[in-house]
């Protein structure tokens, strides 16, 4: 992959007692990158997700950024580099739009400091930034899908400085269960971070067209193993297609989309 | 938006002034008229000042018990609910009162004339009880090497229910008919605890939950977006859930132990404050304690004249306030 | 108020099968009192009285050969009035007479032993008035029962009668009734004209402390026989049997004199001293201060039978010693 890696797995391995999820997965995301993680159901994308996150520990193999493993990383520390949008967020109890936005400043505050202006100022930007701000004191129950996972973004926008360098943002199946309008709505938005903020941004999905729509590099994981990694043109292939999905497909350059377009023809002979 | 210190300290005053005037004014309310002055008259004789004697003896303590009692246990369903990610936990929920009620049926069955020190052992039986069940379940939720898992600790308390809720009728085959009466006036909660040394020994252990207690509001707030989204904004969540799970059982423990298992204090302080403090649980956690202590109070009055002289056990007060709550609050969701 | 019900299924002990298990005597017979009292309070909920059993028609009413007693007042009154070698079976907390300690043995009020009873093919059972489902199924097995009544004296001395009666010794249970009245009226008299002391009489509580007190109110065999004893009950405007007494009743009343009354073999001074100790931590009530507190020990105190006689003249000699 081009660029010395921010976040780079190695050799890694994960099992669920004796289920292997993982086996022997090695990559490297450059500072700025914008990586779709593709593969099919079951193929193990959210467990490295999580993995790349620090949240799960691997079983054997590390996963490092900028060369430090992730353990060895105190969690606020991590938490201010690495953001994490999980596929689903379910809320136990009535929190508004702002208060989750704030939710993402805990990683810059000490055990009793309470939010002061600086975080309120940046929680609220981080909700313009999704588009989210007009939501800002309604109950988070109440929001479509599509604008809860906006606003989860900002949440997890809010945990990095403005200004800051080296910050990573991670999203698990963003568009798994939204509507054309809000998957669209989402690409734009991960287009638009990585553009005006410089973030780098790794996205796990199983969905073809998003993920040639929004990443410029691609890592095809199947079966726990990596297949293929590189440049979405490149990588992006009727045959990468067939040995990910077992589907026939035409992959081509979509000029009023401007990116590449998959589409399924049918089952794999 | 209203800053938050603002709102902590309007919530912890407004709440703080409604138990600091419940604890003020119940003592003087009872089955027995008494009149203030009287009581602190200074002039008469103790022995012979019935008022004083009243206030001081019957009345104030359990005033203070009632209160520590309500704060622990409204306290502990606050942090449960979040801990389980659930509205409708409470703290009985993870068999610490069913430990609790099987330490105390054991010690009203088998202990015949122990005492420490002039104390009952009924108390201490309890709180032994309370410990017993949180360790095992704490021991069960945690076999798996990933950690606290709070669906095996909701698994685990559940059974623990049931089965100390069979080995209490077991006892109770076996206790005679004045030792089973006893018990069951145990199980409604009573808190006439006669003078000032049970709040005392109590006191510790609710002091000790409220210091763990004191380091979660934040956590708990994380924990609600799920144990992924927490972790990833740097709780330390086992950490936490540990915390948590302890301070909410010993906070329980000690307050079965004073009063018994006084049921729906720990669901319908934590639902009430929460429509109107919000889900902060920086705001939540004050609010409910100090709500649960004027809460309790409150109950503790009307069992006491209701029927006077006679007396209601408070758990059936809090449980005749809390099924139509509940039925209200259903309705009010529709 | 009534009691709240009493939960949990199966509880007192069975006195048949088990043997009699290694639990002292007196608490069982404690537990019978409150059991009855419990039931008493139940049964006073009930509105209009239930009708006492009369014999099944087609019965007549003569002299029954074996006769069955679950409740512990009524054998006593059985052996008292001369129909002991008649009974056959007592309840698992009888133990007076001696002769008791010879019969069967069917249970109590909370777990008769239907089937040891049918075996002992009893012409009369003496049942609580309460044990309705007993009564009807020892009606459909053509056995007469005899519904037990919990009350005060003269509840008491109109059982005599009855059981006289009905077990053939009408003659000598009127005589035992109008004796023990007599008698009973006697120590009346002895301290009568004397100041009655305010009295709380404790029938149970915590043993190692002073919580879940509970004494006699206003109405029951405990309140009349304190009254009979020249003494003046605290409680005696609560018109229930059992009082769970509070801190803040127990000083409002103010009893110049407390009495503890136990079921059981007698206890030593050291036991004794124990729990009047348990009194010190109310100094502020009369009783504890002048350091009135007697404890009694017997099971003529829970018992309501012709032994109450006993109970009685006890009691006088603890309010009014000077008396005698």
């Amino acid at each position: 992959m081009p660029g010395c890696a921010l976040l780079r797995a190695a050799d890694l391995d994960f099992a669920y007692g004796d289920d292997a999820v993982l086996r022997g997965v090695g990559l490297g995301i450059g500072p700025g990158a914008l990586v779709g993680i593709l593969g099919p159901n079951g193929s193990g994308k959210t467990t490295l997700l999580r993995l790349l996150a620090g949240t799960l520990a691997p079983t054997r193999g590390r996963v490092t950024l900028d060369g430090v493993d992730l353990p060895r990383l105190p969690r606020r520390a991590l938490a201010r580099r690495l953001a994490v949008v999980p596929q689903e967020t379910h809320l136990a109890f009535e929190y508004s739009v702002l208060e989750i936005a704030l939710m993402g400043r805990y990683p810059h505050l000490g055990p009793f400091a309470l939010e002061g202006p600086a975080d309120l100022e940046l929680a609220r930007t981080a909700l313009e930034a999704t588009g989210t701000l007009p939501l800002a004191h309604r109950p988070f129950t109440t929001l479509s899908g599509g604008e809860k996972q906006r606003v989860v973004i900002a949440s997890a926008l809010a945990q990095f400085e403005p200004g800051g360098v080296g910050q990573v943002l991670l999203l698990d199946e963003p568009t798994a269960s939204l509507d054309l309008h809000y998957q669209l709505e989402v690409a734009a938005l991960l287009r638009r971070l990585h553009a005006d903020r410089g973030l780098t941004i790794v996205v796990s999905t199983h969905d073809l067209n998003f993920a040639a729509s929004v990443c410029r590099e691609l890592v095809l994981l199947r079966d726990g193993q990596v297949i293929a990694a590189g440049p979405t043109r490149e990588v992006l292939t009727p045959d990468a297609v067939r040995a990910l999905y077992g589907v026939a497909a035409d992959v081509r350059w979509h000029d009023a989309a401007g990116h590449l377009t998959v589409v399924p023809l049918g089952p794999a002979a | 938006m209203v800053p938050l210190r603002r709102r902590l300290a309007a919530t912890v005053l407004g709440f703080g002034g409604v138990a600091v005037t419940a604890c003020l004014l119940a003592p003087l309310v009872g089955s027995t008229r008494i009149s203030l002055i009287r009581a602190l008259d200074r002039s008469a004789p103790f022995a012979d000042n019935l008022d004083a004697q009243i206030f001081f003896v019957a009345r104030l303590p359990r005033t203070l018990a009632a209160a520590l009692v309500g704060a622990a246990l409204a306290s502990a369903g606050v942090v449960l609910q979040a801990l389980l990610r659930n509205p409708l936990a409470s703290p009985f929920t993870l068999g610490v009162s069913a430990g609790a009620a099987l330490g105390a049926m054991l010690a009203i069955t088998c202990a015949g004339t122990w005492a420490v020190s002039g104390v009952s052992v009924v108390p201490l039986a309890a709180f032994a009880g309370s410990l017993g069940a949180v360790a095992i379940v704490y021991a069960l939720a945690t076999v798996k090497r990933r950690g606290l898992s709070t669906e095996v600790l909701l698994l685990a308390g559940v059974t623990l229910n049931a089965f100390f809720s069979a080995l209490i009728l077991f006892v109770q085959y076996f206790a005679d008919a004045s030792q089973t009466l006893r018990t069951v006036r145990w199980l409604m909660g009573d808190l006439d605890v006669g003078g000032y040394g049970p709040v005392l020994a109590a006191l510790p252990m609710v002091l000790l939950a409220a210091a763990g207690v004191a380091l979660l509001p934040r956590s708990l707030n994380l924990l609600s977006l799920g144990t992924e989204a927490a972790a990833a904004r740097g709780v330390n969540v086992l950490g936490a859930q540990r915390l948590a799970f302890l301070s909410a059982s010993v906070a329980t423990g000690a307050a079965v132990s004073l009063g018994g298992p006084v049921g729906f204090v720990g669901i319908i302080v934590p639902h009430l404050v929460r429509l109107l403090v919000g889900a902060d649980h920086r705001l939540v956690l004050p609010a409910a304690a100090l709500f649960g202590a004027a809460f309790l109070v409150g109950c503790d009055v009307v069992a006491r004249v209701a029927l006077a002289p006679l007396e209601l056990p408070v758990g059936i007060v809090t449980a005749i306030l809390g099924g139509p709550f509940f039925v209200w609050l259903l309705v009010r969701q529709r | 108020m009534p009691e709240p019900p009493v939960r949990g299924s199966g509880f007192g002990v069975r006195g048949s099968g088990f043997g009699v298990p290694a639990m002292n005597l007196a608490a069982r017979a404690r537990g019978v009192l409150l059991a009855a009292l419990l039931v008493s309070g139940a049964a006073a909920c009930r509105g209009a009285a239930p009708a006492r059993s009369d014999p099944a028609a087609g019965l007549p009413v003569e002299a029954p050969a074996r006769i069955v007693s679950l409740v512990p007042a009524a054998t006593e009154m059985l052996f008292a009035v001369g129909a002991g070698p008649q009974v056959v079976g007592v309840s698992s907390f009888d133990a007076w007479p001696p002769e008791v300690a010879t019969r069967a043995r069917v249970g109590a009020l909370l777990d008769p032993d239907v089937e040891r009873i049918l075996a002992l093919r009893p012409q009369l059972v003496v049942i609580y008035d309460t044990q309705e489902e007993l009564r009807q199924q020892l009606s459909r097995a053509g056995i007469a029962s005899y519904g037990f009544r919990h009350g005060g004296l003269a509840e008491v001395w109109s059982t005599v009668r009855d059981l006289g009666r009905r077990s053939g010794h009408a003659p000598a249970a009127g005589t035992l009734a109008r004796d023990l009245a007599a008698r009973i009226e006697a120590v009346s008299s002895r301290v009568a004209g004397r100041p009655r002391p305010r009295t709380l009489l404790v029938f149970g509580r915590d043993p190692a402390a002073l919580r879940s007190v509970h004494a006699s109110g206003g109405t029951g065999f405990l309140h009349e026989v304190l009254d009979a004893a020249g003494g003046e009950n605290v409680l005696a405007d609560v018109a229930r049997e059992s009082v769970a007494v509070t801190t803040e009743l127990l000083l409002a009343r103010a009893p110049a004199h407390i009495v503890e009354v136990r079921p059981g073999a007698p206890i030593g001074p050291d036991a004794a001293a124990g729990l009047r100790d348990a009194w010190r931590v109310l100094p502020a009530i009369p009783a504890v201060r002048d350091g009135r507190i007697s404890v009694l020990v017997g099971d003529e105190f829970v018992i309501p039978g012709p032994r109450l006689v006993v109970a009685v003249d006890r009691l006088a000699r603890a309010l009014h010693p000077d008396a005698f």
